[in-house]
């Protein structure tokens, strides 16, 4: 005797047509998301991977986010202490005009005239802000440099020396100010005190060489600090670099983990489809008559 | 020698055996699409012969019984893999729900987590700045709302399964009732030595939905039926039942008593044992890791913020009002506890132009602040744990449904109708009967021929 079959295949059949159309059902899904990780359970380490990849590419937006908001501060100091330093330039050569001789008292005193006016100018550069905010107060919100008849120099730093640094990598911290007391009023270096004394020096028509000489210290000493502003532009720009690599690799990193390889997920659903199709049709064709129907 | 009446009564006894069969055929048909009804056979014997001198004459046939076909091996396995389906479905499906609060994207704690230090290093810049503040404190303020829906969410859904469990128990409650019910009537019947086919295949209906509920053991002897859970609390015994009760304990939940002892612990399969392990071990373990999250986090970024000073100079305090010191409810409590955004703690030196501490407290991101993780890893962990109970209790889950359908399968060729067959069957018993009535009609008019010798 023959086995005997289920004579009832009809939860069989809706089984298979569940399991078919929930195949379907996470093929559309993976082509609209281009991801095959939906939820957690469709790969739960990838999706822990996925989280943690995630979360790098968020410091890395704001780690560039960081980089652009501070090289404008960057290109505006370092264009400004250039100022400073043409500035500089300028009273060196009247300074060596004015120890020529043969100039009178009253040439002497248009020299030093010429002198306060970029004295003038240097307070003016020396309190430039940017966005709001004094680049060389050190971490003070006041105007760093205010003339003063009580100082020596003429000019009071009103700011401090703090230092801030930004976050700009993982674990990497980029200063992003000098103080303007370690720029332009260093001890041995202060670049209002040479002008002040070289404006006094003019008037007494006495130490002009002397004077001069001070004044050409504090614009090397200037033109020195100022590789801080041109280093820290270039490390941006290598970070930059770096950060769009890393991003590049993170998507990289990403589309290994959770894409969907779309090609073969398109196929699977035109497959699926297909089965779904057959089983539908099997389902119709299930014999609709019995032997009772052949029967006189 | 044989007698023409001994014939003509052969001939009835097979008239009355075919109409039996014929009578089995139908109930078949009638029952064709009856859940768990068994198909019946007739049985039919040949009579014992009687042996006149050299012959051995027969003495026709008959039906003996109405046989039920089933497997009750089978059956019981049928059972057992109903118990082991209905717990991974409950399981399954109880993640499931969790699961949606883990989805590694928008809105979820790791997401907030992220955008939380992303608005610190915006900050950075312009420490001193209002609006870049606000939004660090808008951060915090998604980061503690992401920890509280979670955890909302999940004691929700705690308290949707303590529904669960007590209309399930309701339910056991209902079927073992019925069950010891037909119990006694099958006894009834039985000792009677009459069929009882038609209770059994009820019976066993009741028990596949019992199966599916809780983890049912048979036990067949003399006085019926008895069902016990695996642990050996009696639910049947014979016709009497013993019902289960549900009692909330001091923490709220629903627990399960048998005759008074508490069984919550012990049922081991059934979709009720899978709504009690989401709700009595998944779902605390969570909130537990999320409250050790939350607390982690919250403690660090406080001790962070405290290190600084705000925007007027003054020595900052906590970000987030201090999480419980044992740690447990941090994530459903965790409250920003400044709305002042110059109280945010971005300067080191008092200045309000310096921004030292924000990188202090970008460095909790890097910290081992949760069970000795950093607070994205603890939450990738989470993540990983969600998504793997899901993912393996669905493939456990969808081998169990293809076990069940293949012994049902093989239920289904022993015990199922099929109307070919009856088709097949009532053909021949009909033309048995039909034939079996010639006969009749034969010796009928034999006798006649007999009987009208003498005239």
């Amino acid at each position: 005797m023959s086995i005997r079959v289920n004579p009832n295949p009809t939860p069989d059949l809706l089984a298979a047509l569940a399991e078919v159309q929930q195949q379907v059902d996470t093929a559309t899904v993976e082509l609209s998301t281009g991801s095959r990780i939906n939820k957690p359970s469709d790969d739960p380490a990838g999706a822990a991977q996925l989280a943690e990849i995630h979360d790098r590419g968020s410091q890395n937006d704001s780690f560039q986010k960081s980089i652009s908001s501070i090289t404008g501060g960057f290109q505006s100091a370092d264009s400004t202490l250039s100022s400073v330093i043409t500035a500089l330039e300028r009273a060196i050569t009247l300074g060596v005009q004015g120890a020529n001789g043969t100039l009178s008292d009253s040439d002497r005193a248009v020299v030093a005239q010429e002198l306060t006016g970029i004295q003038t100018q240097l307070i003016g550069l020396a309190n430039t802000a940017y966005q709001g905010q004094f680049l060389f107060s050190g971490t003070a919100r006041t105007q760093p440099f205010v003339a003063d008849s009580a100082a020596a120099s003429g000019v009071r730093y009103n700011g401090n020396a703090g230092v801030n640094t930004v976050t700009v990598g993982n674990g990497y911290q980029l200063q992003v100010n000098l103080p303007g007391s370690q720029l332009f009023t260093a001890t041995g270096s202060d670049m209002f005190q040479s002008i002040q004394d070289l404006i006094t020096s003019l008037g007494n028509n006495s130490g002009i060489g002397t004077a001069v000489a001070e004044v050409r210290n504090a614009f090397d000493y200037v033109t020195a600090q100022r590789v801080f502003y041109g280093n820290a532009l270039n490390q941006i720009d290598s970070q930059t670099a770096f950060l769009n690599n890393e991003k590049l690799d993170l998507s990289r990193q990403e589309n290994a983990v959770a894409g969907a390889d779309i090609a073969s997920v398109a196929s699977q659903l035109v497959n699926n489809q297909t089965a779904r199709s057959a089983t539908l049709a099997a389902i119709g064709r299930m014999p609709q008559d019995s032997l009772f129907d052949y029967l006189k | 020698m044989s007698s023409l009446f001994g014939t003509m009564s052969i001939a009835v006894g097979a008239l009355q055996a075919e109409q039996g069969a014929i009578d089995a055929t139908t109930n078949n048909v009638a029952n064709a699409n009856t859940p768990g009804y068994s198909r019946l056979q007739p049985v039919l014997t040949e009579n014992d012969p009687v042996i006149v001198g050299p012959l051995t004459l027969g003495t026709g046939v008959s039906l003996q019984k109405l046989e039920s076909l089933r497997d009750p091996i089978l059956q019981l396995r049928i059972q057992e893999e109903t118990q082991q389906q209905g717990q991974l479905d409950a399981f399954v499906s109880g993640m499931q729900q969790i699961e949606v609060n883990f989805t590694g994207s928008s809105g979820d704690i790791g997401t907030q987590i992220s955008n939380f230090f992303s608005s610190l290093s915006q900050l950075a810049r312009d420490p001193a700045s209002l609006p870049l503040r606000q939004a660090v404190l808008t951060a915090a303020g998604n980061l503690a709302n992401s920890f509280h829906n979670t955890a909302d969410n999940l004691s929700k859904q705690q308290s949707n399964l303590d529904l669960n469990v007590t209309q399930a128990v309701q339910q056991i409650d209902t079927l073992t009732t019925q069950i010891a019910k037909l119990n006694g009537q099958i006894s009834t019947l039985e000792n009677a030595n009459h069929d009882a086919s038609a209770f059994i295949d009820q019976r066993d209906v009741l028990i596949g939905q019992l199966s599916n509920l809780v983890d049912v053991s048979a036990i067949r002897s003399d006085s019926g039926l008895t069902l016990t859970t695996s642990n050996g609390t009696a639910l049947v015994a014979g016709n009497l039942s013993f019902g289960l009760a549900t009692q909330t304990d001091s923490s709220g939940v629903q627990h399960i008593f048998a005759q008074g002892a508490d069984i919550t612990g012990k049922i081991t399969s059934g979709s009720l044992a899978g709504a009690l392990q989401v709700r009595d071990q998944k779902i605390p373990t969570l909130l537990s890791n999320l409250d050790t999250l939350a607390a982690g986090l919250g403690n660090a970024l406080n001790t962070a913020n405290q290190a600084g000073f705000d925007l007027s100079g003054t020595a900052a305090g906590n970000l987030f009002v201090p999480p419980p010191i044992s740690g447990q409810g941090a994530a459903s409590s965790l409250t920003v506890a400044i709305t002042d955004p110059t109280l945010l703690a971005a300067s080191s030196d008092g200045s309000p132009g310096s921004n030292g501490n924000i990188a202090t407290l970008l460095a909790v991101h890097d910290q081992a602040v949760a069970g000795g993780q950093t607070p994205n890893d603890y939450y990738a962990n989470l993540l990983f744990s969600v998504g793997s109970d899901v993912s393996n209790g669905s493939a456990e889950l969808s081998a169990s449904q293809l076990i069940l359908r293949q012994l049902q399968d093989q239920r289904g060729s022993i015990s199922c109708v099929s109307l070919d067959e009856e088709a097949a069957n009532m053909v021949r018993f009909q033309r048995a009967f039909d034939a079996a009535a010639r006969v009749v009609t034969t010796v009928d008019q034999m006798l006649q021929t007999v009987i009208n010798m003498g005239t």
